[in-house]
């Protein structure tokens, strides 16, 4: 199987900082840390070394890339090792971007560097090992490159970040535990009992913190937004029932309720039946106009936003949702009664 | 195994709402698809001559034959009428990479395609429900007459005092219509929930299944009757814990104060089996996750401590696992899968219950499909041994 070794300028031997402005280099076989570096590999040639200078890398980065891919496309390599780097800043991006873009194509990549190192976050779907922060850590970072560089050649399927030794890239990926979920529910249970608190799903979950009260609401202009799937009848813009590809903004037309047989609820998450009996208790249009009339809210805006909150992704949620407070943002609106299902 | 095909369909059919019934018996391994399935059933059947889903009396006592190894497979497709609630595309593969999702496909798997009838979507469920337990029993009414090959003893005998105490509280969901898991018979929400049962009444025919949102995340009546959840609690009595009982509780409730009064009930029940700690499951998502949520929380503030079991609905491009609602009490997650990623696609030779997807999609080339659309794949009951984790 072969191997290509990505290197800065220094790493290959073409000189220091004032070299960093080397354009992308092929030099044949392996070069440098790479020699150490294929003694680490199993059954893996080192074909080529592609060096390029840090600032090049850095100030030319398209140019760079798109030379550097074409040497990988004309060497068909069964993955990319890149670095190490080490705390190198620029290297290290150099190394990150270099791997990101490999994988991207299919072609398996792994970048070493320390784990402050600011490549760290630009590897995308490549792999980073963790270095040292200096190059008193080549001895014990080649190894643990080698190791994994040789798994991603090989083909098989990798096991989580701590049993191969690589930074997590954050990726969430299924796989068959060796115990039933049951049986690892009994065992977290006792070990918490035990004093012990773990979890397979982290706490670092998004929490919208509430917002200060509004000061003034009967100043205020309020919005309607709902994910009740409310939409005029016959719902002429076919918003999905389930996973929705988008919101709408309907204008109100200054009406005083959503009236039935006017308004439909086509969420297909809860039974509309009742809903679709008066929309106002899915948006409550009726009410907030009495409290207009009565003073109590300065003022109703003219459109009411919807969308179907049902297997909505949520990433593809929180678009819609930064999307839609965006607009009201634009139009002054103080104060939105957000109606869920 | 035997049983008479030709009496057991013309037998199985009582009311017009289902107007008939294929049945295929496929071997293990077959390189067979099962689309548009509503439940999975372990045959059952009681020597006494007692109903093994009974909708009356108790079940978990006296003694029940299962036919090891042999499942029942219902499958329909409803009607395209207008109704409230829609259910969702359901597969089983018996071969290819989608049989790594499911327990069924190391089995016999005996396949009920109903027509559906007349009297609309409630009352064709009702019948396909009905026959299907039925056949259930059918099917195993061989083992009246054979010997078993093994006894089972379901017994809590006296534990250590000093071990902890463990419940299992179990949500069931009900939703309205073809969204609801029976407890004897009534739905979730009627059956004076939440209650401790005793956990040989779950493994022994209590709870049905008649859930048919998102398909990864439903628990068919199989995943009772062998609750692994259950089946760990009673292994582990007297060795790591003591099994406090199993607490039943309704997901789904409708309204804000019932979902934080029903959370408190739950907790109270658990409580007063002197549970230290619980492990609490669900049943589908979203809404049923804010229950789970809430009696997490609850559970907490009333010092008996809890894991959840849950499954992801992140997106493959995330970086980070989401879940529809979390408090800061949740601090132990089992997680049972991520429905959001895709299953490599397969070709499979023959497909039974419907050639074509709820969607339109040939099921024979289907392309890849998300785990949502496999039953039970990402159960929350911890049935599997399906995860996610950060890679």
């Amino acid at each position: 199987m072969k191997a290509v070794h990505y290197l800065n300028q220094f790493f290959a031997g073409m000189g220091g900082e004032d070299q960093a402005e080397t354009a992308p280099t092929r030099l044949e076989g392996a070069v440098g840390p790479g020699r150490g570096l294929q003694a680490e590999l199993a059954d893996i040639e080192i074909v080529a070394t592609l060096a390029c200078g840090d600032d090049y890398f850095a100030e030319h980065e398209a140019e760079a890339l798109e030379a550097l891919l074409e040497m990988l496309a004309e060497l068909d390599p069964d993955v990319l090792v890149a670095g190490p780097a080490f705390g190198s800043g620029r290297y290290g991006y150099a190394c990150a971007r270099l791997a990101a873009a490999a994988a991207e194509r299919g072609i398996p990549a792994v970048a070493a560097m320390h784990e402050d190192n600011p490549g760290v976050g630009e590897a995308g779907a490549g792999y980073v090992v963790p270095t040292a922060v200096n190059v008193a850590g080549m001895r014990d970072a080649l190894p643990r490159l080698g190791a994994l560089a040789s798994a991603l050649a090989s083909g098989r399927e990798l096991g989580s970040a701590e049993e191969e030794g690589y930074l997590a890239r954050g990726f969430r990926r299924n796989y068959v535990a060796e115990k039933t979920g049951a049986e690892r529910a009994v065992e977290l249970l006792l070990a918490k009992l035990a004093g012990d608190t773990r979890t397979e799903v982290g706490g670092d979950m998004d929490r919208v913190e509430p917002p200060p009260p509004v000061s003034d609401l009967s100043s205020a202009l309020v919005a309607l937004v709902t994910e009740a799937g409310c939409v005029p009848q016959g719902n002429p813009d076919h918003l999905q029932s389930v996973r929705a590809q988008g919101w709408f903004r309907y204008g109100l037309g200054g009406a005083d309720t959503l009236a039935s047989g006017r308004y439909e609820s086509v969420h297909g998450g809860f039974d509309v039946t009742l809903a679709n009996e008066d929309p106002n208790r899915l948006v409550p249009l009726d009410t907030v106009r009495g409290l207009e009339r009565a003073g109590r809210v300065g003022r109703v805006h003219e459109s009411l936003y919807t969308t179907t909150g049902n297997g909505t992704p949520v990433v593809v949620a929180t678009k819609f949702g930064e999307e839609i407070a965006g607009e009201l943002r634009d139009a002054g609106v103080q104060a939105v009664l957000l109606s869920g299902t | 195994m035997a049983w008479e095909l030709a009496t057991f369909s013309a037998d199985l059919l009582q009311e017009p709402a289902v107007d008939g019934a294929s049945v295929d018996i496929v071997p293990p391994g077959s390189p067979v698809r099962v689309t548009h399935v509503l439940d999975a059933v372990e045959p059952r059947i009681r020597p006494d001559g007692r109903a093994a889903f009974p909708t009356e009396g108790r079940a978990g006592e006296g003694r029940t034959n299962r036919l090891d190894g042999v499942v029942v497979l219902s499958c329909l497709d409803f009607p395209g009428e207008e109704r409230p609630l829609h259910e969702q595309e359901s597969i089983v593969d018996l071969g290819g990479p989608g049989a790594a999702l499911t327990p069924f496909a190391d089995m016999t798997a005996v396949v009920l395609t109903f027509s559906p009838g007349e009297g609309g979507h409630v009352a064709i469920d009702v019948e396909a429900r009905r026959a299907t337990l039925a056949a259930a029993e059918e099917v195993a009414r061989g083992t009246l007459e054979a010997e078993p090959q093994g006894v089972e003893r379901l017994e809590l005998g006296p534990a250590d005092e000093r071990l902890p105490a463990v419940a299992a509280l179990i949500q069931l969901s009900d939703l309205g219509a073809l969204y609801i898991q029976y407890v004897y018979g009534a739905p979730a929400g009627d059956a004076g929930l939440p209650r401790a049962v005793d956990p040989a009444e779950v493994l022994d025919g209590a709870v049905a299944c008649g859930e048919y949102h998102w398909a990864a995340m439903r628990n068919p009546t199989w995943f009772f009757q062998r609750n692994e959840l259950i089946r760990t609690l009673y292994r582990e009595h007297g060795k790591t814990l003591r099994f406090a009982g199993v607490v039943l509780m309704r997901g789904y409730e409708q309204s804000a104060v019932e979902k934080q009064k029903a959370a408190e009930r739950a907790a109270a029940v658990a409580g007063e089996l002197g549970s230290d700690g619980v492990v609490i499951t669900t049943d589908a998502g979203g809404n049923s996750h804010t229950d789970v949520m809430l009696t997490c929380r609850a559970c907490e503030e009333a010092g008996i401590k809890t894991t959840l079991v849950l499954a992801e609905e992140t997106d493959p491009q995330s970086t980070k696992p989401i879940l529809t609602d979390w408090v800061r009490e949740a601090d132990s997650i089992v997680s049972t899968g991520n429905v959001e990623e895709l299953v490599e696609a397969w070709t499979p030779e023959r497909v039974l219950g419907g050639d074509l997807l709820l969607d339109g999609t040939p099921a024979r080339e289907a392309g890849p499909i998300p785990v949502r659309n496999y039953l039970g794949a990402a159960n929350q009951m911890g049935q599997l041994a399906l995860s996610a984790r950060t890679e």
